[in-house]
């Protein structure tokens, strides 16, 4: 009963979650016709969880981490070679990579449990580069990554499920997503969420509080890389083809932008981020070459000009802003509203 | 036996001045102000471009000449980037992954600006001196010993500059403590940009010092920034002596391991050397205290 009381409680963070769902949840029946405008919200969702479970690791609990993109790579990959190869049913391959990578997450989280900083973004980055050559070589071969031709022919989740059929595969990838950023959600609000943030802000401070440093990065990053992974495989499945070229750096940098604009440790900018810039980045395609030129620019100026992106404009620190003058404006229709029908009977 | 380990022994050495050079730069910058510069391989690849703008633009431009031009440019643009990117976000709570993230956002700028301007095939620039030397019986280019001398003469300078001038002073005093530095009177804002700035002129020498041997392209950079990033690392983030020993040694491990196993394997070789450092030195080895 208790814990239903609590999941009522919602706070702005929490409610600008649901009014997003909601206009998710209506947007196919304007676009289902569409499927290149389809496509790209399916990736504003996949690409959507990458910088969530980024933001978790980044924003809330301080680790400046740069391998999330081998998480989704290695989601991706596990779930591919097991439908493909152990004929594992697709539901379980994508919950097995999911395992999977986050065990991964754990064992590249453990040599940066003595480090700080710079040091583990170059660890984590490491371990993204050195993905690349190592699914291209022989003996990424010899495992099954299929080379430098990547892995071909994934089965689709279900019957039904082809690359063509993007309603189907828009609703089940929202709620993936949903349930991922929920799921940050309910931990970032969470006593393990309170020790998560306690670190990142002081670490020896905490410790000597008792929070326990190794058990909660360890946690921070097998949650981030089984949120990734799981939505890389959801990625392999959809797309139906995996190679190394997930692991670009142009496809890093737009995610990474994502969490820029959206606004870092503010759950859940990283969201609003995937659609602004996955739309922003498909207008300017037409500009072929200045694109990533012209994303560069926006990034610097962004962040030298809001720095706590988007959800800092809507919901600024320390003072009322549009986001909550919104809300108020809202709850007071409403009640308003509600006298009147009360005063009428 | 003993004259081919010899020789790989020399390449080795080249090797290593290389990478000090390019890593010398990174480490002062993260030292003094704690900055990790994401647009550090961009602003290798814009010192070697720059050069080669000048060598097209005039004919029979020498080397001295480009240097002269090359170093004072990059000094005042690495001083405006440092001015305009890097010091608004220092107020901020997270500012060291709001400075990662800008200069990530600067690169991407720089190295697509590049792409337009210049496209995406590679580029050269001369030798600085052609031919070939006879050191005690082995063969070397020239150009690698002017190089190896050039890269002696800078650590040298660097480290002349950090003992013996004022300003080298104060950039120590900053990095060993920058709530010290400022009760005493150091104004450390001009010393990050100073040390911002110096960084960025020697990113671009190393540029134009490597661009006859690798090339140059658009996306150059990014070897270059992993490259020095382990470098770094492995010595010590801050480290500026760490930074000279470990670029000897990852450039003599890197011939050896070439040599022995093939090229595909140094980069592993360094990777693995790294994290087994870092498992038992978190901060590299000759780094010191966060």
């Amino acid at each position: 009963m208790l814990t239903k009381v609590r999941l009522m409680k919602l706070d702005r963070e929490g409610i600008t979650l649901l009014v997003m769902l909601a206009v998710l949840l209506l947007l196919p029946a304007y676009f289902h016709n569409d499927q290149y405008i389809m496509h790209i919200l399916i990736m504003c969702l996949i690409y959507g969880v990458v910088a969530g479970g980024w933001d978790f690791m980044m924003g809330y609990a301080g680790i400046f981490t740069f391998g999330q993109f081998g998480f989704f790579a290695i989601g991706a990959y596990a779930s591919g070679m097991l439908t493909l190869y152990a004929g594992v049913p697709t539901p379980l391959g994508i919950l097995l990579a999911g395992l999977i990578t986050a065990g991964v997450g754990i064992v590249i989280g453990l040599p940066c449990l003595r480090l700080r900083g710079a040091y583990i973004a170059l660890v984590t980055f490491a371990f993204h580069l050195i993905l690349v050559p190592l699914i291209n070589s022989d003996l990424g071969r010899a495992i099954g990554t299929g080379g430098t031709y990547g892995l071909l022919d994934i089965p689709p989740l279900a019957a039904g499920f082809s690359v063509a059929a993007k309603v189907p595969w828009y609703y089940t990838l929202l709620g993936v997503a949903f349930l991922s950023f929920f799921a940050i959600y309910r931990i970032t609000r969470s006593s393990i969420g309170l020790a998560f943030v306690s670190l990142r802000d002081s670490e020896p401070l905490a410790m000597s509080l008792g929070v326990d440093a190794y058990k909660h990065k360890l946690m921070v990053f097998g949650i981030s890389a089984f949120l990734t992974g799981v939505i890389g495989a959801f990625y392999a499945h959809y797309t139906g083809i995996v190679s190394a070229r997930i692991l670009g750096l142009d496809i890093f940098l737009m995610v990474m932008v994502m969490l820029v604009i959206g606004g870092m440790g503010r759950f859940p900018g990283a969201a609003i981020g995937a659609f602004i810039v996955t739309f922003l980045s498909e207008a300017l395609r037409p500009l072929e070459e200045y694109r990533l030129f012209i994303f560069g620019a926006i990034v610097v100026a962004v962040i030298v000009l809001l720095p706590e992106g988007l959800m800092g404009v809507l919901f600024p620190a320390g003072r009322v802003g549009p986001g909550e003058r919104f809300g108020r404006f809202i709850r007071q229709t409403f009640t308003r509203q509600l006298g009147k029908k009360s005063i009428e009977k | 036996m003993t004259r081919e380990v010899a020789e790989v022994l020399i390449s080795g050495i080249a090797l290593g001045s290389v990478y000090a050079v390019m890593s010398v730069g990174m480490t002062l910058v993260y030292g003094v102000s704690r900055v990790f510069n994401f647009a550090y391989g961009s602003f290798y690849i814009w010192g070697a471009y720059l050069a080669w703008l000048l060598f097209g633009a005039f004919s029979g431009m020498s080397y001295p000449a480009v240097f002269a031009i090359v170093i004072p440019v990059m000094f005042l643009f690495g001083l405006g980037v440092e001015r305009g990117v890097c010091a608004p976000l220092r107020r901020k709570a997270a500012w060291q992954a709001l400075t990662m993230m800008s200069t990530l956002g600067l690169a991407l700028f720089l190295d697509n600006t590049a792409l337009i301007a210049f496209g995406p095939h590679k580029k050269s620039l001369p030798p600085l001196l052609k031919g070939t030397l006879n050191v005690g019986g082995f063969v070397v280019s020239t150009h690698e010993m002017v190089t190896l001398a050039i890269a002696i003469s800078i650590m040298v300078g660097i480290g002349l500059f950090l003992e013996r001038t004022r300003l080298g002073m104060k950039m120590r005093a900053v990095a060993q403590d920058g709530v010290g530095a400022r009760i005493v009177g150091i104004q450390t804002n001009r010393v990050f940009s100073y040390a911002f700035a110096l960084s960025t002129a020697l990113a671009a020498i190393a540029g134009v010092l490597l661009a006859p041997k690798y090339f140059m392209y658009p996306q150059g950079g990014w070897t270059i920034l992993i490259k020095a990033w382990i470098v770094v690392a492995f010595g010590g983030l801050g480290s500026v002596k760490g930074t000279i020993y470990s670029a000897f040694i990852l450039g003599i491990a890197e011939a050896f391991v070439g040599w022995h196993f093939g090229l595909q394997w140094p980069m592993v070789f360094w990777f693995a050397l790294m994290l087994a450092t870092l498992a038992i030195r978190p901060r590299g080895l000759f780094g010191t205290g966060e």
